[in-house]
This record gives C-alpha cells, structure tokens and sequence, in this order.
C-alpha cells in the first residue's frame, strides 16, 4: 500500500483538483476515484484527505457545498472555483515538465 | 477579492466555530459510514465493518486539529482561548489579581503621568510653523557670566543694525511683555500686553483670522499705533463679535483694535495684547527688549551665529562706549524655553521609572509565589501534551492581561496625576496649560504596559514551566517543587527592591534636607503679614508723574491709618524677584564712563516707609520722605552689599552714586539699608540701589503697595481695594501676600522634593510589601520545620529570631546595594541642592535607619505567625 507521504510532495493537490475537475465529489468519492483509477495503487488516507480538503478551500482552490448523493444522504461536495482551475493547469504542466524530465533520466542513465 | 473570500473563510472558521466544527463531524461521520457500507459489502458482520472502519479512520480529535490548523487560525484561536483562561484565573483568585494590578496600576499611572508632562514640555513641536526655524537672538557679555535674566535684553539700535547688516532671517523682530493696566469695553484689568516690531507675526506665521495685519502707518515711530487682540480675550471681553474691528482699546494709550489672531497664539506668555511698537527707540544701552526670529530654510543654527558675531564685532569698534565686551548668542527658541526645566523633568522620569522597575520586581515575586501553588495544574496540562513553548505562552499570555489592566486602570490613575502634577508644577513651566493625555502618551502606556508584563512575567513563567512531571504529580509533593531555585529567585529580586527604594529614599533625603535649608534662609526681611497691592494708574497722560505719584501718596497716607495696619510703602518690584538691572558708579561721573566695566546693581523705586513695612532694616542714614521730589536733590538709598563691594572702608553717607537707570543723575546716598535675597533664597543677595518715587518717572503708573498687618493681611484687601475705587474707576489692582510671592519662588525646588517624596514613598512601601510577602512565603515553606523545631523544645523568642533575621538579612543586603547606588546616583542631585552635599551621612543614616524600622514590622507579622505554629498540625500535614 502507498501512502500519501510517498506520493511526490504536492502531488495530493494535483490528484485531487484533478479528480474533481469533471464534476464535484465528496471527500469519500474523491478517495475512492483515486484509488480506482491508480488501480489501487494510490491509497489516499482519510488523515490526509481532509486536511488537504480544508487546506485547497483556504487557498480559495476549491469550494464545498452541501448537497445530496445517489443514496439521498447529506454529503459534502467539493468543486473546482475558477482560480482552482488555473492552478490545475499550471500544476498539470509542471507535473508533465517533471515526470518527462524524470523518464528521461530514468532510461537514458 | 480572492482575498475578501479567503479572509470571509478565516473569519467563519475563527467566530463560527460551532458550526464548523458540526460540519466537519457531519463529513467525517459520512466518510465512515461509506467505509461501513463498503466493509459490510465485502461480507464482513456489521459489528465488524464498524470496528474496522473506525480503525482507518483514526483519532478523531487529532483528525480535527490537523483541520483546524490547516484553515490557519489556530494562533488566534489559542490567544482567544489563553486571555478567555487568563481571565478565568484572575478571577478565581480576586485578591492576587486586585493586588497585582494595583501595584502595576501605581507604576504605570506614576509613569504615564510624568511623561505627560515630559511629553508636552520637551518633546512635543511648538505649535507655530516650522517651530525648528524659531530662534532667540539674545545679548552676552563676553567679559563674564550674566548674573540676571534681564541682561539677555537687546537694545533697539542694536537690533536695528543686526535686522539691516545679516541676511540669515526670513523675519525679525523684538518685543516686550508685561502686565499692563488695560480698559477694553469699558473694564480696567490687567491684561497681558506685548509692544511688538513690524515682522513680529511673520516670525511666527501668524496673520489675524478676523481684520488685518497692522499697516506700515501703523508700525511707524510716533504714530498712534494699534492693537491685535488674542482670541481669548475677544471671546471675554467682546463676545467674539467681529464688529470689535476699529473699537478703542486703551492699553494704556488710545489704540485701535486692527485684528483678532488665532486660537492658540498667546506668545509671549499668555499675551492679551500686542500693540505695535511705536515708542522712541531709546539709546544703545536701553535694553529692555527681547529678540526672535525666523531662520531663512538654507541657513542653518551655525551659519546664523556666525553672522551675528561679526555684526556684534562690528558694532563693538563702532560704538565702543556702549558696546564693547557684547555679543550676541543664536539660539533655537525650544531651547531656550526648556533649558532649565529639561535636567529636571529628566530626572524625574528616571526616579518614577525606578518605581516602576520595584512595582515589576513586586509583581514578579508575587507571580513567583503563585507559581508554586500552580505547579500541579501545569504539571497536569504538560501531562495531557501541552508543549513547554504552549505553557509559556499560556502563562505570558496571562502576564499580558495583568498589565493591560494595569495599564488602562493607570491611564485612569495619569489622568488624574497629571492634573495634580499641573497644579503643583511651578507657574514658569513652559507649557503648562498644555499638558494632558494625547495619543502619543496613551502609545507610551501601551508601550511600557507590554514591557513590564515581559519584565514581571517572563521569569515566573520560565520557573513555572520548568516542571518534573513525576514529582509535581505526586500527591503533597507540590512544597517541594521548585522551592529552592524559586525561594532564590524571590531574595534576589526583593533585595534589588530594596535597593532602588533606597536609592530614591536617599534622593529625597537629600532634597528635603535643601529644602528645609531653603525655608531657613534668612531673607533680610520680613514677610508675614505683608499685603501686596499691585496698581497701575492710567492716567490720561502716560508718563506724567504727578496723577499716578498722588494717587498712591493718598493710598499711603489713607492706609496708615486704617486700625491694624502697622506701616505701608510701595515698591516697583516686591522682594522675590528682579525687575529693572543696571550698573552703577560711585564718585563723580568721568567724561567717557565705561559702563561695561561697573558693577552690576538691582535698581528700584520705593515710596517714603516702604523699608518699615518689609522689615528691612535701615542700618545707618534716613529713610525718604515726602519731600524727595523732582525740584529738590536728588537722594539714593544702598544696600549692605553695594557698600562693601564699592565703599568698605568709607561712609557711605554723603557719597554720590549713578546709575543707569532713566536718568543719569547722580544720587546723594541718605541711608544704608540690610540685604535682601532679591531672587529667592537660593540665590545671593546683590548689589541694590533704592531711588524714591517722586524723583523718577521708569515705571511711572505701576507700584506694588506693600502694607504690614497686625492681623491677617487678606482680611485688609476689601479695604483697600474700596478706597482705591473712590479714587478712581479705573485703576486694576490685584492683591496677594509677601508670602505667597516668596512660595512662588520656591515653587521649582518644592515640586522636585515633593515629586522625589512621593516616589520614594511609593518605592519604600512596594519594597516593603515584597519583603513580607517573601518571609510570609519562607514561614509556609519552613512550617513543618518550624513545627520540628518547636516540638523539640525551640522557644519562641527563637523562632522569632530566626525570621527576623532572615527579613534583617535580606533588607541588610539591599540596603548596603541600595546606599552604594545611592553614593553614586545622588550626585545627579548636585545642582538642586542647595547647602547640603550629595553624600550628606547624616541623609544616609536617616535612611538606613527609617528602612532597618520597616523592614523589622515587615517581617515581623510572619515570624509571629511562624512562633504561634502548632508543632502537630504542622507536622501532621506532611
């Protein structure tokens, strides 16, 4: 199991602005997208989840509301605001600069 | 607007923390239920999918922390929380936090208010424009040291050739300013009047805010002149009604009133009048006028004076016979107005500070104390996880508190001390009117409120966080905690009170003890009973002598013989101060007198008695009479002083002396009378010259009558001030005794020793109050050992001893500090005292011995409580 400390650091950000890019998610589904997208590789932990949460709504990244899921239950949704999504461009192109730069190293060495 | 939504988040999170936290519960709860649901689909048992989602999800607790802190406001948040515990802790102990804040209030206050003072009068910009640009021209002697303030007067020839030679002033001017008879819409008063120069107002960027500046028909010599009114007096005397433009103000001469000035503008002292200047320029040597002027923006204080040398070098080879030997000095005007007062305010604020540092060493030991008994519930927080940083920062926190209280009940205390120190300080205080509680001595309390809360706090709060968990938990054991190291701590920082009191103790001693001497001083007259009644009568004539003279001749004559009255005379200038200086000459006049190089001599008008009526005694010779008048000899009386400076060996009978007063006349010498102390009873007697008042004209319409009473000299004043109405309507007078004027001249000196005695009252107490609680605090510690001791036999009497001499101790540590310190220290007295030295042993002794007293009935209570312990409670307890 990969934990969130072994992601690269600020890689969560980008995971989870991506993640909820298409439509809002509540914290549970955003987890579990990852999850099963990575193909179980990436196991986000709640402990990191939330914080990472409230510290992306503070930047004024994302937003949260209340609202119903599938189930009818209450959960909370988080989006994308528009400076949320400039930022996932911009994080989106260091990470492509980063993990090229990376293969590159990794098979020319 | 990013910034309006992040900060809109913070603020929710910080005010609405209920309901955010709910919504964080409400998610986390969602979250764990979905992991439930999920577990329970992978076929585990409900009781098993709820324990294993739990176990992913954590401490809760923690989990909402990690939030918190990462919505940043965690360090509001714990400061809200700290002062909202603070405050809870101050009030569970009412009396610790009364006593802590009273202490700190007292210093605080003492502080404030002192620096109010400081504040107006050194440090705050004179209110005209470009204050800094203001300068005084004034007259020295290069030969010597002026002895009166008089001698810094300019003459208006001399000024006349200094304004048309320098190039270093934007504007120029000089004045004069005196209590004047004045009859304004009908009133006769004394009123403030300054004869100004032409450029006087733009010395100062002054123009009028009603009516218009004086004209150049207005400012020339031998016109009718006319007058600007100060705002104040518009106000009182004319209801501010603009139509006051054109009316008469006769003060004393018919003057047309041209405009109303600002509010605020009262140069030179609280002036209700300035006229123009339009009297004959009199001589070289007349100096009877003050110069100021405005520096041009590219010159500077050092350029100014060396201009002014050479003009003053100049005019010294032009006119040798008046000038030589004279210079001029540049000096910026806040100077010359603070110069004297500025050592002195210094001084104080150092003293009041020194309270201040005992009021923080007080309250430190007090913090100290509480401490100890706080051990246990700062052991169980640091057992719980607060970091040492977060204990520190609780108990600092509640330091911060203490003093902010302190410091708003302080401002409280300021408030009302500066009032008092305005109504204390002598009247000469420049700026008195001015002083109060601005914005700048509120950021002073603030200011020392945060230092002395670090001061006071953070040693107590470094103690109390040093805490052995195993041992403070530990039932009982809390007596022990930092006893040692704490207990040390105390000694050291009551001996440190113990000093500084001593230190101010010995300063106020010391100015006591001149101050006495002061008082003791024998003025060579006597000032009981004495009514001063100062008249001026305007008569339709200024300078004719004959109405004003007749007047008081009637006044005289009408008074001596009212029952009561033992004798009456009057005088240009009632003992206590200096009006008129001069030099003088003995012997016939040479053909070019060098008057630079006479003696100085106080000159003064007298009416026949006025001798009898102050006590001063005639030592040999008559006294004037009547009959010195214009048409007969011209007659002089001299004091002791000028005798044996100029005749020692001779009779001064007979002899013929001139001054340089109105006239040159030479004087025959009548009669020799006793010294006076002329400037008060710090400053020697000088040289005087009495001349009677029908032989002179200076000062023509006002005299001071000065009238012995058997009785109380105030009860005459009605009296008085009756029979001067039936001779005139106009005639302003005003009444005071001999001995209220003599208070005035000590008014500097009684302030500081009174402000010294206050403070070193303030200190002793605070000292003392931390000696008992420091051998109150050792009795608890020591009780079980006491009790031992007592019930192995000890008798009380050693008890006793033992406490005491511990008290005794500590006090004797201070007090050796505190009298080294003080050898040191009081020599910064030096210039206030007046025959007394800074290291006077009998001071010293008086101190020692005044601190050994206090400090035994400090440390008595406690050593009584230790012998009345009972051996078995005392043991029992352990």
């Amino acid at each position: 199991m990969s934990k969130p400390t072994d992601l690269v650091q600020g890689t969560l950000d980008l995971l989870i602005l991506k993640t909820i890019s298409l439509e809002p998610k509540h914290g549970w589904a955003i987890a579990k997208r990852i999850q099963q997208v990575s193909r179980e590789a990436l196991q986000i932990q709640q402990g990191s989840l939330y914080p990472a949460l409230h510290r992306l709504e503070q930047q004024g990244w994302i937003k949260a509301q209340w609202a119903e899921t599938e189930t009818g239950r209450q959960a909370k949704f988080y989006s994308l605001t528009r400076a949320g999504r400039n930022q996932l461009d911009e994080e989106l192109a260091s990470w492509n600069r980063l993990s090229k730069a990376i293969n590159l190293v990794v098979r020319e060495a | 607007m990013r910034l309006w939504k992040k900060l809109r988040l913070r603020l929710r999170t910080l005010f609405r923390r209920n309901s955010v936290d709910r919504e964080l519960d409400a998610e986390l709860q969602f979250h764990i239920e979905e992991q439930i649901a999920e577990n329970r689909a992978a076929g585990l048992s409900n009781e098993e999918a709820r324990y294993a989602a739990l176990r992913t999800v954590g401490g809760i607790t923690q989990f909402r922390e990690e939030c918190r802190d990462m919505r940043r406001v965690n360090y509001i948040d714990d400061l809200l929380r700290d002062l909202r515990y603070a405050g809870r802790n101050l009030r569970r102990s009412p009396g610790f936090a009364t006593l802590a804040v009273l202490i700190m209030a007292l210093g605080i206050g003492a502080n404030t208010a002192v620096f109010s003072v400081v504040n107006t009068v050194l440090l705050k910009p004179l209110s005209f424009r470009d204050p800094d640009r203001i300068v005084t021209l004034s007259d020295f002697l290069s030969t010597g040291q002026s002895p009166t303030a008089l001698s810094k007067q300019v003459s208006i020839p001399d000024f006349q050739d200094w304004h048309d030679q320098s190039s270093s002033f934007e504007a120029m001017a000089y004045y004069s300013s005196r209590e004047e008879a004045t009859i304004a819409n009908g009133a006769a008063e004394f009123a403030r009047r300054t004869p100004v120069s032409p450029e006087f107002f733009r010395v100062f960027g002054v123009e009028p805010i009603v009516g218009r500046p004086f004209t150049a028909e207005e400012m020339k010599r031998g016109s009718g002149g006319a007058a600007m009114i100060s705002y104040a007096f518009w106000q009182s005397h004319f209801g501010g009604d603009p139509r006051v433009l054109g009316q008469t103000i006769r003060a004393p001469g018919p003057r047309p009133i041209a405009g109303v000035l600002p509010p605020g503008f009262r140069f030179p002292s609280n002036t209700d009048v300035w006229v123009s200047a339009v009297g004959p320029p009199g001589s070289r040597g007349g100096q009877n006028w003050l110069a100021i002027s405005r520096l041009k923006a590219s010159v500077t204080l050092e350029q100014a004076q060396a201009e002014m040398s050479t003009i003053a070098r100049r005019l010294e080879q032009q006119y040798p016979e008046s000038n030589k030997g004279r210079s001029v000095a540049v000096t910026r005007m806040r100077d010359e107005m603070i110069g004297n007062v500025r050592f002195t305010l210094y001084l104080l604020l150092g003293a009041v500070s020194v309270v201040l540092l005992i009021a923080c060493a007080n309250t430190a030991t007090l913090l100290l104390g509480k401490a100890t008994a706080r051990t246990r519930e700062v052991a169980v927080r640091a057992a719980l996880g607060a970091s040492r940083h977060r204990i520190l920062k609780q108990l600092v926190t509640e330091s911060l508190l203490l003093a902010f209280i302190a410091g708003a009940s302080g401002l409280l205390l300021a408030y009302l001390g500066s009032k008092a120190l305005v109504a204390l300080a002598p009247a000469d205080l420049p700026r008195l009117a001015e002083i109060g509680v601005d914005r700048w001595v509120l950021a002073f309390t603030l200011g020392i409120s945060l230092i002395t809360s670090l001061l006071f706090g953070v040693v107590p709060a470094l103690y109390a966080s040093k805490v052995d968990l195993s041992d403070a938990l530990k039932q009982g054991a809390t007596r022990l905690v930092g006893g040692g190291g704490m207990m040390r701590m105390r000694g050291v920082l009551v001996v440190a009170e113990i000093a500084l009191a001593v230190v101010l103790l010995c300063s106020a001693g010391l100015l006591i003890k001149s101050f006495v001497a002061l008082q003791n001083v024998a003025l060579g007259f006597r000032p009981e009973n004495v009514l001063v009644m100062r008249a001026t009568v305007t008569a339709p004539h200024p300078f004719g002598l004959n109405p004003t003279r007749q007047f008081f001749k009637d006044m005289l004559s009408r008074a001596s013989s009212i029952p009561g009255v033992l004798a009456a005379g009057a005088t240009m200038t009632p003992p206590g101060n200096v009006d008129s200086t001069g030099a003088y000459m003995i012997g016939p006049l040479p053909a070019n007198p060098d008057w630079t190089r006479s003696p100085f001599v106080v000159t003064s008008i007298v009416a026949p008695g006025t001798f009898a009526a102050l006590g001063i005694p005639l030592k040999s010779g008559r006294d004037f009479t009547d009959n010195d008048v214009m048409d007969r000899p011209f007659v002089a009386i001299v004091n002791e002083a000028l005798v044996g400076k100029s005749m020692a060996n001779q009779d001064p009978i007979g002899q013929t002396i001139h001054c340089t007063f109105d006239s040159l006349n030479g004087m025959t010498i009548i009669g020799v009378v006793g010294d006076v102390h002329q400037r008060g009873p710090e400053r020697e007697s000088m040289p005087e010259c009495y001349m009677p008042y029908g032989q002179h004209a200076f000062n023509g319409p006002a005299l001071n009558m000065v009238v012995r009473t058997a009785g109380d000299p105030n009860a005459l004043a009605e009296t008085l001030r009756r029979l001067a109405r039936e001779r005139s309507s106009d005639v302003p007078m005003k009444f005071t005794t001999m001995e209220a004027i003599l208070s005035e001249n000590v008014a500097a000196p009684r302030f500081r020793t009174l402000l010294f005695t206050v403070f070193a009252g303030l200190a002793v107490s605070l000292a003392m109050a931390g000696v008992y609680g420091v051998m109150a605090y050792a009795v608890g510690q020591r009780s079980n050992e006491i009790g031992l001791r007592i019930a192995l036999g000890a008798r009380m009497g050693s008890v006793l001893r033992l406490i005491l001499g511990q008290g005794l101790a500590l006090t004797g540590v201070g007090l050796a500090l505190g009298l080294a310190a003080a050898v040191v220290g009081t020599r910064l007295l030096k210039s206030m005292l007046f025959r007394v030295q800074p290291n006077d042993p009998v001071v010293y002794l008086a101190v020692a011995i005044l601190l050994g007293i206090v400090a035994l009935v400090a440390s008595y209570l406690p050593a009584r409580r230790a012998s009345k312990i009972d051996p078995l409670t005392a043991i029992r307890q352990e």
